[in-house]
């Protein structure tokens, strides 16, 4: 289990995390979800004590990061998958680490074919493609087969059959019974990944939900129906109490749902060009929800 | 589940880590390589020079050429010393060894041991392999000087001991610095610009002087200690003070700063 309790870290003048608190439970591949600058990597750094924070605290289990010995086989994370030495080879990089933990050689190995990556196990490092990083960085974070996991951003820059196989390692890491924190920029992403979320701007919280939740309490759900006769079935429609809207060539209705519409139609003989129900993406819930504390607003769509 | 582990299992962890990360990358070699083979190679050229020079005036200090060629070696340990933290702090991987390691004075301590040891076995083979070539192309004009003679084994230990030292004191400055073109300036200003005090005109030159690490240095390797600086029981005192204060700032800083 992690805790953060009002966690606030300063640099200088700049406020990068302020009065967080939260907790992730095991059993979940839990997103930390915030627009780029939101204060999840910083976030993360503190937990790991690896940030002093201004204020507040961050606990694994109970305790503070420091006073862990040989916390490796408690907490595994990767914050920088080409955070390494280029001309050590794959081996010795996980070697040194594992060692200052007390783990052994034949760990090592094991976690080099877990991930994939026995067969360049002596090449040097400055040969290796970012997704081989990632991997790499993942056999890190395992090596002491620990109860917690913590990842920062681990598909950026993959290509798909990257992606796909993080989500799926991340989700049986989970269903392992262990604490899987992942943090993302991107709704889309964790949409698919995570079943809790943790959305956070400008260091502070916006949300601590579910995903199912967030899709659920901030959807606008409704109807878009086109007809040749849309006026005479929006007087229809409003007459059972529902609402109507006139958008582009057709009206989106609240308040009755598509078989009602479509049955409503039949009945006066109204011929329907389209009936589509509506709802609101994931993405767009978490936009509306950071749209305020986005760090910076991009002025056009790239 | 958590046992504890003692304290003297932690410490083997943390410096067999070091050893790793120590011996999988090649600048390691290359620095080496430096420190023994240059030395080695100037201090026999030295003594060639010395052995024919005409030699009217006052008879030259057999060990000076092992001191003379010890201070290019220097240069080759410290750097190796500055990169143990400068490049884990150039390329992030600093992060990574503290969250496995928190207690980073613990990561200091491990590095200056393997550091400090591995320099301490590279001067030494340098110091006393430097000093047989000198002693045996001097001792064919008579000028040569025996390991049996008292004072020598110390200033030839000391030779060794000065590799030891300055790369001690460059992972200290690559733990301040946290970069490597500025851990080596410093350790180049520290070394270097001190003895310039030392030209500072009588007697303040020499008492200015005898702090500096290069003259503590040469009173420990000289058969004859000038007389105007430390004897060479304080001069000992003198050239480990400067890695012991290194290493101590090193300590104060590195768990105050945000990795």
């Amino acid at each position: 289990m992690i805790e953060v309790d009002q966690l606030v870290k300063r640099f200088g003048a700049v406020t990068a995390v302020d009065g967080l608190s939260f907790t992730v439970r095991p059993g979940h591949v839990t997103g930390f979800l915030g627009p780029n600058g939101a204060g999840k990597s910083t976030t993360m750094r503190v937990i790991l004590g690896l940030d002093a924070p201004t204020s507040g605290t961050a606990r694994i289990n109970g305790q503070n990061y420091q006073q862990l010995t040989r916390p490796l086989h408690q907490v595994g994370a990767l914050l920088d998958a080409s955070a390494l030495h280029p001309g050590r080879t794959a081996e010795a990089h996980l070697a040194s680490i594992a060692r200052s933990n007390g783990i052994g050689r034949r760990r090592v190995a094991e976690m080099l074919q877990l991930t994939g990556l026995e067969s360049v196990a002596s090449r040097r490092l400055k040969g290796f493609s970012l997704g081989m990083k990632q991997r790499l960085g993942i056999a890190v974070a395992l090596l002491g087969d620990p109860q917690i996991l913590m990842f920062d951003e681990p598909v950026n820059g993959l290509d798909t059959e990257g992606i796909a196989w993080i989500r799926q390692f991340l989700k049986a890491l989970a269903a392992d019974g262990r604490t899987v924190l992942v943090s993302s920029h991107l709704m889309s992403e964790m949409a698919q990944t995570a079943d809790r979320l943790i959305v956070i701007g400008r260091g502070r919280l916006i949300a601590d939900t579910t995903t199912a939740q967030l899709t659920e309490s901030s959807a606008r759900r409704d109807v878009l129906v086109r007809s040749p006769r849309a006026a005479e079935l929006a007087a229809l429609i409003q007459a059972r109490g529902a609402t109507t809207k006139a958008e582009d060539d057709g009206l989106a209705v609240t308040g009755l749902d598509a078989p009602a519409i479509g049955d409503l139609a039949a009945g006066a003989g109204i011929a329907l060009h389209a009936l589509i129900p509506r709802t609101a993406s994931l993405e767009d819930a978490y936009l509306d929800l950071t749209g305020e504390a986005a760090d910076f607003r991009a002025g056009a769509t790239p | 589940m958590t046992t504890p582990v003692p304290v003297t299992v932690r410490a083997r962890d943390l410096i067999a880590s070091e050893w790793i990360k120590l011996r999988s990358v090649r600048s390691t070699y290359w620095t080496l390589l430096v420190a023994v083979a240059t030395p080695i190679a100037l201090s026999s050229l030295v003594a060639v020079t010395l052995a024919n020079a005409p030699g009217q005036g006052a008879k030259p200090d057999p060990l000076l050429p092992g001191l003379i060629s010890q201070e290019y070696a220097i240069l080759a340990v410290g750097v190796l010393g500055v990169l143990a933290f400068s490049t884990e702090y150039g390329t992030g991987l600093i992060r990574t060894t503290f969250a496995a390691a928190p207690r980073r004075r613990a990561v200091l301590a491990a590095k200056a041991a393997v550091i400090g040891a591995l320099t301490l076995l590279a001067g030494e083979v340098v110091a006393f392999a430097s000093f047989a070539l000198v002693q045996a192309v001097l001792s064919g004009k008579h000028l040569g000087v025996s390991l049996s003679r008292p004072g020598v084994p110390g200033a030839v230990l000391a030779g060794g001991l000065l590799l030891a030292v300055v790369a001690t004191m460059g992972l200290g400055l690559g733990a301040i610095v946290r970069h490597t073109a500025g851990g080596i300036a410093a350790l180049v200003g520290l070394i270097f610009l001190p003895a310039i005090l030392g030209l500072l005109p009588a007697p303040w030159g020499a008492r200015v002087g005898r702090f500096t690490l290069l003259d503590a240095a040469r009173q420990l390797t000289a058969l004859h200690p000038a007389t105007d600086l430390f004897a060479p029981a304080l001069s000992l005192l003198v050239l480990l003070a400067w890695p012991a204060l290194t290493l101590l700032a090193a300590a104060l800083t590195i768990t105050r700063r945000d990795a």
